[in-house]
């Protein structure tokens, strides 16, 4: 719990700020702590930006206006967190896997409090913990409640049989781990069909912004590939999902082919994978693409704020697609104006999809049944 | 003895899977799955080691089958015992070089 200064219930935001640029250091850095500690100041944070210079580094850091990364080794064990490598400020190691998930999720750090003004994954300076080189011949990364973990691909079979590189090699991979932290402390969507989807489609929504942000690129210049340079080149495929073309990411003859559907009617009901929640997370992911795509510019500005506003203020644990559709074009009128160019542009990228704005997809139907037959029930907060 | 093994989730998604039999491996491999099956107490364990998904990790759905006995548990990269994790280990690099060509 941050400590919260009794200063803060008396001078308004506006006059700390005026502090924070005009007082002397000792003053600047008062000011900015009760800036960043004043939950009046949430949602503001990007006009933290311009203090950050103003003040010292040490102060604003302790604050919790800083990125507190960790990375750990788990030197090819189960055991997590592991061996500390490489701390915040720290120099980089020769570990080139430590390095990528120290700057990747200090990327990921940057898009969420620059642009949404978000102070880490529970808004509040949580630390951002990594371990790398998870196991042997682990081809994969997942979020465990506390922190990323990732291996190393499948590096324990010969060359000529490897899929998969190390996972963090992908920046879109570690924005997509970190976001599931994000996801869940926020909307906690449950890791279940259509819920699970969505929480899996938010994660390679802002990984994909995470990229696009490094990059400087606009929404018609990404390529909108999931996990571009993951696999080895014994596969034939570009990346792990295509939000701009579900389905088109592989065709291999190890792998098989890319099950994504980018439309409603082609929607996957199955019973793995928590409900093929990283299969339908291609129909949302696409409704995302196109409305990006639509609104034109900068994807993490416009695209991303909605989605963002609607992760953190009206989606909850059992939101369906259709949830969805609906919060996001309420989302967007509230931000840019009802009939908005934005706001008729998520209408359209939710109709490129199959999902009528307003409209009954029967989502909810889905998630019921399959709870019915596995005799389960979906927790909320 | 029989073993079927099925790996599913993860960040693909994707699912793949091994059957075995002890039987038709080599006497040195036969015996060294025997030993890490045996570390797992594997008879012992519960159906369902998986309490609630976890974004993006792997689950196992592992099925030993002997003469006397059918028995499947369930595990996944955050709730596998350490013993369970070597035999998932052995079987996981198995069937992901298997299905290699």
């Amino acid at each position: 719990m941050r400590h919260h200064l009794p200063i803060l219930c008396v001078i308004p935001p506006y006059m700390l700020q005026e502090i924070a640029r005009n007082g002397s250091q000792a003053q600047r850095d008062m000011a900015v702590r009760t800036l960043i500690a004043s939950e009046q100041f949430r949602g503001q944070r990007r006009a933290l930006r311009d203090l950050k210079g103003l003040v010292s580094a040490a102060a604003f850091t302790a604050a919790g206006g800083g990125k507190q990364r960790t990375v750990y080794s788990a030197q090819q064990g189960s055991q997590l967190p592991g061996v500390k490598i490489r701390d915040e400020g720290e120099p980089a190691s020769s570990d080139v896997g430590v390095n990528e998930a120290y700057d990747g999720s200090g990327v990921t750090y940057d898009l969420y409090y620059d642009v949404y003004g978000r102070n880490s994954i529970d808004n509040n300076g949580m630390k951002l913990d990594s371990t790398v080189h998870y196991q042997k011949g682990y081809d994969n990364a997942f979020w465990n409640g506390q922190q990323m973990v990732y291996g190393d691909g499948d590096e324990d079979l010969p060359t000529g049989q490897r899929l998969f590189n190390r996972f963090t090699i992908c920046l879109d991979v570690i924005g997509h781990e970190l976001t599931h932290g994000v996801t869940e402390h926020e909307a906690n969507l449950a890791y279940l069909t259509q819920s699970g989807a969505l929480n899996e489609s938010l994660s390679d929504v802002f990984g994909s912004l995470v990229k696009q942000y490094q990059q400087g690129q606009t929404a018609a210049q990404a390529n909108w590939i999931v996990g571009e340079g993951l696999f080895t080149s014994n596969v034939n495929g570009v990346g792990i999902r295509s939000m701009k073309a579900p389905g088109t990411a592989y065709d291999d003859p190890v792998l098989g082919k890319d099950p994504q559907p980018a439309h409603m009617k082609d929607y996957v009901t199955t019973i793995e994978d928590n409900g093929g929640v990283h299969i339908n997370s291609g129909i949302p992911n696409h409704a995302f693409y196109g409305t990006a795509l639509e609104i034109g510019g900068l994807a993490w500005e416009k695209a991303g704020w909605i989605w963002y506003k609607t992760l953190t203020n009206k989606l909850q644990s059992t939101s369906n697609f259709q949830d969805a559709a609906d919060k996001t074009f309420e989302t967007a009128g509230e931000l840019y104006g009802t009939g908005s160019l934005e706001q008729k542009a998520v209408q359209k990228g939710w109709l490129e999809v199959g999902i009528v704005v307003g409209g009954t997809s029967g989502g909810e139907g889905c998630l019921n049944a399959f709870l019915r037959a596995f005799g389960l029930q979906v927790r909320s907060q | 003895m029989r073993i079927r093994f099925e790996q599913t989730g993860g960040i693909m998604g994707r699912k793949i899977s091994l059957d075995l039999d002890t039987s038709e491996l080599p006497a040195d491999e036969a015996e060294t799955l025997r030993q890490v099956l045996d570390d797992t107490n594997f008879f012992a364990l519960p159906e369902n080691l998986v309490a609630h998904p976890v974004p993006d990790e792997l689950q196992y759905l592992i099925t030993v089958e002997t003469d006397d006995v059918v028995h499947s548990v369930r595990a996944s990269d955050t709730t596998a015992t350490s013993a369970l994790r070597a035999l998932i280990q052995i079987l996981s690099q198995q069937a992901r070089s298997r299905r290699t060509k």
